[in-house]
């Protein structure tokens, strides 16, 4: 039990715990978010009252996981400062100031217009809540934006150099538009999308499979999926992308994912590994199930590689991650449900062009349903392995060939962080639960379509609400039925 | 160079300072309802008190995520050097600002009422307290070697100084939170609260006259800064200032007027935060480091300044904005307990 008195592997342990856990709450509101501007969107459009009720459903998921979401972040920026204060010493001309961008920017817009989108209905003109829900996706989506130039940084560090042990930055647009930007912000911009839609969509198909609220659920099922048909596919294409980046830029993070011990030469075919036993000590497979040829294909669509692929053992063990395993299977469990969702994706449209989704002949579709049901969590697996794979893989550096890891950790003894650590496995895990207890109670109450649709036409301007108003704290309908 | 060397730290010293300010003000009338939470047995009463919250708790606690950002990017070495001095009380601030947020959403889920109600309230107090203790090793000073690296110990924070300085700060939290209160509802419980601002007023008084006695005592940096003319003139204005505020609050809370309280209130928050900004200026670390030795390089500020400067007026209209379409008492949740 070594590790309990290593600051530096405690206070990892603590980021990775507490990124993982966060993760799982801005994942679906910052996709969500996206859908609720659809929603809302076409309820103004078409004044059909039934997206008016979508809106305010799907409202009642997203502010659950919001707060968490704020809530669970707050530590994430704060411990760059307990945990790592030599990183962040060394890196804060430009990672923090990212970082201070993203607060500003991002943060700010959503925080300052949430209040209007969750309490403001009744209370401003439509239009002017559709802004601010608007104003709240928009922020959501800029906060990955800023996370994602940070981070795609920290794993291709370009526009400055190091001096006397800081990051001192020479071009500032360099360092955003990092090599690993664009793919990085767009991966993630889907990811939050893609598990949103596969969450709301299987949702849907739990309520058309116990037959409750057909008509309406079938509908957000299919927003879901005519999203999906561009979503799924892309999301494929950037991951595909991202891989040849990983290849140029992170040759070590690429024989992890692979586990390649030994180099491919250009020019010789590349067998390609499903399955593997890594063993770390020994550098080597110690058991390999592989296809031939199939690396190559997976690379570049052809049987050999135009340029050598370096395997582990061609970097000394310190300079190489060792948790090959992890980022092996973490790898195929993100690929895998990736495809997943495009298969599950074209066998809906194939059923919807057949006529099969109408509502009523939905409801027979039930493995179909179950199928949506089952992929409702999987966005989060593949998200939380995606994120396993690019920090893990980028091992041992904080900064790709720059900042060691082992250098970047505060000096606190071994027993604070291990408090630390263990308070928030506690408290976030209390929160999870939460979540889904909350969670499954909103969804058994289920939407409530007798809410009053506000009228587009003499909406009282705000000026007319004086004092003397009660604050809808909840949507109307649970005041009406706690009563 | 060497003047644009020293104004763009001072700006940033004048942007952070604003951020705290703003974060101090609002999200300390929100930590200060909550700590009042903890004493009204009354389910409805509490349920208006959350609900005067509800829309702009968490705008407000982002001024303090913006606030740390910034101070990461413009100050990077005094970001890691305090928050890594303050691990234990920066964690008892994270723990309850986790508990205070959650408790809003789950309380309404909840029929365990009384639990996410303790959350809610011991939540808010322990972020409160948290930051009162980072607050009083800040002025206190922290030590550190000539690179600024934290060297001391992980309990420096916790002194007779610095829990003098956290329990003043809870009790000008629970000051503006009753204000904020006084404004915001009406009936009893307006009659309930202008009867802990009172209480409060006076104890954040003592507490204020305390800490401003003894800090020039404990740290040579408030000594010499305080007793240098021509500086020793402005601040000896601060608590003639104070007086007049203080006479003034009371005053507003004697004849019941409605918002001049909390007007009141975030004068004298305003004041006394610029009497500590002026104590610890240039410093940013108290007593060794400076705003220019932990200062980002010039090139980095500038960029930043552009980014966020502009935003500053954008976050404030918003933010404003938000306060406008929420305006008016709270006269019900919809709580029926």
């Amino acid at each position: 039990m070594d590790f309990l008195s290593n600051t530096v592997v405690l206070s990892r342990m603590q980021f990775a715990l507490t990124a993982i856990f966060h993760m799982l709450w801005p994942v679906l509101t910052t996709g969500m978010g996206i859908y609720l501007v659809i929603v809302e969107g076409m309820w103004l459009k078409t004044r059909n009252p039934v997206y008016y009720h979508h809106a305010r459903f799907w409202a009642k998921l997203y502010v659950l996981n919001f707060g968490i979401g704020v809530a669970s972040g707050i530590p994430m920026e704060f411990q760059f400062g307990t945990n790592w204060a030599p990183f962040s010493e060394a890196t804060g001309d430009f990672f923090g100031s990212i970082l201070g961008f993203e607060s500003a920017m991002a943060f700010m817009l959503e925080a300052g217009f949430l209040g209007i989108m969750l309490f403001g209905w009744g209370r401003v003109h439509p239009y002017i809540h559709y802004l601010a829900t608007i104003m709240v996706a928009f922020g959501a989506n800029l906060s990955t934006f800023w996370i994602l130039v940070a981070n795609s940084w920290l794993q291709s560090p370009t526009g400055g150099s190091m001096v006397n042990g800081k990051f001192i930055v020479s071009d500032y647009f360099q360092a955003i538009l990092n090599p690993f930007m664009l793919n990085s912000v767009l991966h993630m911009f889907f990811a939050t999308l893609e598990t949103s839609l596969f969450v709301i969509g299987g949702i849907s198909a739990w309520y058309i499979l116990k037959r409750r609220n057909v008509a309406f659920f079938s509908k957000s099922l299919k927003i879901a999926l005519a999203t999906a048909i561009v979503v799924a596919p892309l999301q494929i294409w950037i991951g595909h992308l991202s891989g040849e980046q990983v290849w140029h830029y992170q040759p070590t993070k690429l024989a992890a994912m692979e586990a390649q011990w030994e180099s491919i030469p250009a020019g010789k075919p590349a067998s390609w590994s499903i399955v593997a036993l890594p063993n770390d000590k020994a550098q080597k497979n110690d058991w390999e199930l592989s296809v031939p040829n199939a690396l190559g294909y997976i690379l570049e669509f052809k049987p050999e590689l135009s340029r050598p692929l370096r395997g582990l053992k061609e970097w000394k063990r310190e300079d190489r991650p060792h948790l090959v395993t992890l980022v092996f299977y973490s790898f195929r469990t993100m690929v895998g449900i990736g495809f997943f969702f495009a298969g599950l994706m074209l066998f809906s449209v194939l059923q919807w062009l057949r006529g099969k989704l109408s509502p009523e002949n939905i409801s027979e579709q039930r493995w179909l349903l179950r199928a949506w049901i089952l992929a409702a969590p999987l966005g989060y697996i593949a998200v939380e392995s995606g994120w396993i794979v690019r920090c893990v893989g980028r091992q041992p550096w904080s900064v790709y060939g720059l900042i060691r890891t082992a250098d970047s950790a505060s000096n606190v003894p071994a027993s604070n962080v291990l408090t630390s650590l263990l308070l928030f496995a506690g408290v976030y895990s209390f929160l999870l639960f939460c979540t889904l207890f909350f969670g499954n109670r909103i969804l058994r109450k289920g939407p409530n379509l007798d809410l009053p649709v506000p009228s587009l036409e003499n909406q009282p301007a705000v000026e007319v609400e004086l004092a003397e108003h009660i604050p809808d704290r909840r949507p109307v309908e649970t005041q009406s039925e706690q009563q | 160079m060497e003047a644009l060397g020293n104004f763009l730290p001072q700006v940033w010293f004048a942007i952070l300072a604003l951020f705290l300010f703003l974060y101090v003000m609002l999200d300390g009338f929100d930590l200060g309802v909550g700590i009042l939470s903890l004493t009204t047995s009354n389910e409805e009463r509490r349920g208006i008190l959350m609900t005067s919250l509800s829309n702009v708790w968490d705008a407000n606690e982002t001024w303090l995520v913006l606030m740390g950002g910034a101070l990461f990017g413009a100050f990077p070495l005094a970001y890691a050097t305090i928050l890594n001095a303050l691990y234990i009380p920066i964690f008892a601030m994270i723990f309850g600002l986790v508990f205070r947020a959650v408790a809003f959403e789950f309380r309404e889920h909840s029929e365990q009422k009384l639990f996410w109600n303790v959350a809610f309230g011991a939540g808010s107090f322990l972020a409160a307290l948290g930051q009162g203790f980072a607050l009083g090793s800040v002025l206190t000073g922290i030590s550190v070697d000539k690179a600024g690296h934290f060297i001391g110990t992980t309990w420096d924070w916790f002194n007779w100084h610095s829990v003098l300085v956290a329990l003043t700060l809870i009790q000008g939290y629970v000051l503006i939170g009753s204000t904020y209160l006084i404004w915001k509802t009406d009936g009893e419980l307006q009659t309930t609260h202008y009867r802990t601002a009172k209480i409060a007023a006076l104890t954040t008084l003592i507490g204020a006259i305390l800490i401003t006695i003894t800090t020039p005592v404990l740290s040579e940096n408030a000594r010499t800064r305080l007793f240098h003319q021509p500086e020793i003139y402005i601040f000896a204005l601060i608590p003639i200032l104070g007086v007049l505020l203080i006479w003034q609050l009371f005053k507003s809370l004697n004849r019941e007027e409605e918002r001049k309280p909390f007007i009141w209130t975030i004068l004298l928050f305003l004041l006394t935060f610029i009497g500590l900004a002026l104590v610890v200026f240039p410093y940013v670390i108290p007593p060794q480091i400076t705003i220019y030795q932990a200062a980002a390089s010039p090139s980095a500020l500038v960029f930043m300044l552009i980014f966020i400067g502009f935003l500053i007026p954008i976050m404030l209209f918003y933010n404003i904005y938000q306060y406008v379409v929420f305006r008016g008492k709270v006269t019900g949740g919809h709580y029926d307990g």
